[in-house]
């Protein structure tokens, strides 16, 4: 009887489930912004692979979700030892790459004796420099033994760099890659797309719901913007500039998905030189500015103030965006206790990077508040190239304004060489205390303290969390409407019919 | 004929050198370098060393130039740093689309300008309101012109795709997703065609033998066709021959408003990633081409007038 029940209720489930559920197959076709040199993370920094093909195609140990949350991927579950100096890793069983060869714990131990190599060209080695060893203790488990405790080194897993391919195969990866995601790889038509295909053996039962996935190289916004009314494309994977995000908000056909980044824009100054190596100059700017009036004026009020180097989506975030709040008469006082005033104006040069658009309006909006308190800031409109060495690498400026769009980057304040020119003793400290504390509740606490240091010695002015905006037809479903990480993660994506 | 071929050759030889050899020169200068493009803003100083000893920049810039100049001898010319592909493949994979873009694109404005500038020679009352209209073309941002297209053939009325290019598999669906970007190039260009081939013609028409012509009786149809059109379209030609080498690498916009995989697009991203020998390659492919152009050019002179000689 109870059989017959269950029976009953399985039915039903199944028919609701054909209901209501996601619906299969289809191709759906993304727009993204450019086409990147390879397509692999391990062998480019450039974020456009990731967007394309994190999770979707390629996996590592562990992923970030939607939320910004480190979930299982390659790993079903993990464990530190109390020192955090050694992590196992229980590996999933039955998993196949896209070639059908089996994954093991050989793949893993290759991919991180390559990662951790700085002379094998894989990106980012800093990220693995604390990884000793790694060691296969049988075919599916995984030992990683530390140098040091790094209270990063998971998330550090989670990375788009740390996804894992074949053994032995690291030249072929950079134009057909193989890995062990719900999508194979298909094609890459140079100058036009990439293609995915609905992979067979994916491990996570039912998934994915698409058939085809088609990423399209579109440069330009109003092309993008034509494609997707004329039904060439589903989705402007992102990028979607505040303007076309209202209009299509209000057609019944599309809608627009927003949410976090990791992209805190910056308005970085030059703590080494004249006038903003004096804090008090710093804080005068910071109270002078209206980051709210920022966010509806420049940004039509899609963006998030914040008032340190850390987003919101991101873990152990203090809210500081009111630390210094909107109060020209305080930023006078300020600037007059500097030796500035109206018989002395502070000038300075702000250098503003020419591809980045909204950058470049933010900091015409700021030097106009700024100009409301007397201080004169003559705008310099530069080439990237130029940026790069001149602003990124030479350090040879006073005010700029930058997106900074790598998550959990707050470390890059540690290093007294950065453009920033911050050199605390304090906060370096603070930063090594954070990266060798095993307890993750306390590195927290240091985490979030390391962002008031940040506040109150104004290194910088932190403008907003960057939106994310993509917009899509109304029948897409499942985008991830947050971006933890680059991705545009179609795993659970469906056309709803 | 034969020498003066001869003497044309080598100049086109001289000339492809000088062009590769500034575009070196100039790449040197440039800030920025390949390999920050590739390994992104934060790579490890062990990191860019390795990359640039794979990619062979490490060594000297007189070096490397004379490697280069050693592979072209062998018609080698070279491998695209960001591709890691031969760039030959690569500009064999776009060359076709650009010069059939441009062909399409110029044929299309050549079509709608000699026409046009007939009527507008013919009957003055019309010259007035084509010239306007061709001068408001002409005034008109390709960008915008190509979007305004898009939207009108590709949106409101759907009859042609709105961008991209599936390949030439199937040729029908090629010309489909060509048609909207070689109308934008055609309005474009059919403007400076336009004013181009008016002007001269009016000129034609001044002549003594156009007023004997008449004089005889003439129709003024006949006048046009047969007595004024031909010398006349001596500055077209060579306006053409111009156009079309430039437009080879210069329908950026269009390729970028269409998505097209083409020629301008390519060397965009060549120059944005510091792709030296890609860079290299493209300028030469271009100046090749280019002097190609003209040469046909100054042929087809001797054929629209004969008393075009070459020594």
């Amino acid at each position: 009887m109870k059989r017959g029940i269950f029976g009953v209720l399985l039915v039903f489930g199944m028919a609701l489930a054909q209901g209501a559920g996601p619906s299969r197959g289809g191709e759906l076709r993304v727009a993204v912004l450019a086409e990147p040199p390879v397509l692999d993370p391990t062998a480019s920094t450039s974020q456009e692979i990731a967007r394309m093909l994190y999770d979707n195609v390629l996996q590592g140990l562990v992923k970030l979700n939607e939320k910004g949350e480190i979930v299982p991927a390659l790993a079903e579950r993990w464990q530190g030892s109390p020192s955090s100096l050694t992590w196992t890793f229980y590996l999933r069983k039955g998993v196949r790459f896209h070639d059908g060869s089996p994954f093991t714990a050989e793949d893993v131990v290759f991919k991180f004796n390559r990662a951790r190599d700085p002379r094998s060209g894989h990106t980012h080695p800093e990220y693995y420099q604390d990884i000793q060893r790694v060691e296969a203790k049988d075919p599916y488990t995984v030992v990683f033994h530390l140098r040091q405790p790094n209270q990063d080194f998971l998330f550090n897993l989670a990375r788009p760099d740390s996804v894992i391919g074949p053994k032995g195969r690291v030249e072929e990866q950079k134009t057909q890659p193989i890995g062990t995601g719900p999508f194979r790889f298909v094609a890459w038509e140079r100058g036009v797309g990439v293609r995915l295909e609905r992979f067979l053996g994916y491990y996570e039962a039912g998934l994915p719901y698409l058939d085809r996935v088609y990423f399209r190289f579109l440069p330009d916004p109003n092309a993008q913007l034509a494609a997707l009314r004329a039904g060439d494309i589903h989705v402007i994977g992102l990028g979607v500039s505040p303007e076309t995000a209202l209009v299509l908000q209000r057609d019944p056909n599309f809608k627009v998905v927003t949410g976090f980044t990791t992209t805190e824009i910056t308005a970085g100054m030059n703590n080494g030189r004249p006038p903003f190596n004096d804090v008090r100059v710093r804080r005068a700017i910071q109270h002078a500015v209206d980051k709210k009036a920022l966010v509806e004026g420049v940004m039509l009020g899609f963006g998030t103030p914040i008032g340190s180097h850390r987003s919101p989506g991101e873990s152990c975030y203090v809210d500081l965006s009111g630390f210094y709040p909107y109060d020209p008469t305080r930023a006078r006082a300020l600037l007059q206790e500097a030796g500035y005033g109206p018989g002395n104006p502070l000038r300075f040069t702000f250098t503003l990077a020419a591809p980045y658009p909204y950058e470049r309006r933010l900091g015409e909006a700021i030097a106009a508040q700024l100009a409301q308190i007397g201080v004169q800031a003559r705008l310099e409109v530069v080439e990237w190239a130029t940026w790069l060495s001149r602003v990124f690498r030479g350090a040879d400026y006073q005010m700029t304004i930058i997106g900074h769009s790598e998550p959990n980057d707050i470390g890059i304040y540690a290093n007294p060489n950065y453009y920033f020119r911050y050199a605390s003793p304090r906060f370096r400290e603070l930063y090594a205390r954070y990266l060798r504390t095993p307890d993750p509740q306390r590195a927290c606490e240091t985490m979030k303290e390391m962002q008031r240091v940040l506040a109150q010695d104004a290194v910088n002015l932190w403008v907003m969390n960057a939106p994310y905006l993509a917009a899509m037809r109304k029948e897409v479903m499942g985008w991830w409407s947050n971006q933890p990480t680059p991705s545009l993660n179609v795993t659970r994506v469906y056309l709803a019919r | 004929m034969i020498p003066y071929l001869l003497r044309r050759l080598l100049l086109a030889f001289v000339t492809l050198w000088l062009a590769a050899s500034l575009v070196f020169a100039f790449a040197l200068l440039l800030p920025g370098d390949p390999v920050q493009a590739i390994l992104g803003l934060e790579a490890s100083p062990e990191a860019r060393a390795a990359l640039e000893r794979a990619l062979g920049l490490d060594k000297p810039p007189g070096v490397r130039y004379l490697d280069w100049l050693l592979g072209l001898l062998r018609l080698d010319l070279g491998e695209s740093l960001r591709y890691g592909k031969p760039v030959a493949e690569l500009l064999g994979e776009r060359l076709p689309l650009s010069l059939f873009l441009v062909l399409l694109g110029l044929g299309g404005a050549l079509l709608l300008a000699l026409p046009l500038a007939l009527l507008a020679v013919r009957f003055p009352l019309w010259d007035l309101a084509l010239s306007g209209l061709m001068a408001f073309l002409q005034s008109l941002p390709t960008f915008f012109l190509g979007v305004v297209l898009l939207y009108l053939f590709a949106v409101h009325l759907p009859l042609l795709p709105a961008s991209g290019f599936p390949g030439w598999q199937s040729p029908g669906e090629a010309l489909r997703h060509l048609l909207l970007p070689a109308l934008t190039l055609a309005l474009a260009r059919a403007a400076v065609l336009f004013r181009m081939a008016r002007g001269s013609l009016l000129e034609v028409l001044s002549q003594d033998y156009i007023r004997t012509a008449r004089a005889k009786g003439v129709p003024e149809a006949w006048v046009l066709l047969k007595h004024a059109l031909r010398p006349a379209s001596l500055p077209l030609v060579t306006v053409l021959g111009l156009e079309g080498g430039f437009l080879l690498t210069g329908a950026v916009v269009v390729e970028a408003v269409f998505a097209l995989p083409g020629l301008g697009s390519l060397a965009l991203t060549a120059l944005e990633a510091r792709d030296y020998p890609l860079l290299q390659g493209l300028v030469l492919a271009m100046a090749a081409l280019i002097v190609l152009f003209n040469l046909l050019v100054d042929l087809l002179y001797s054929l629209l007038d004969p008393r075009v000689e070459y020594a």
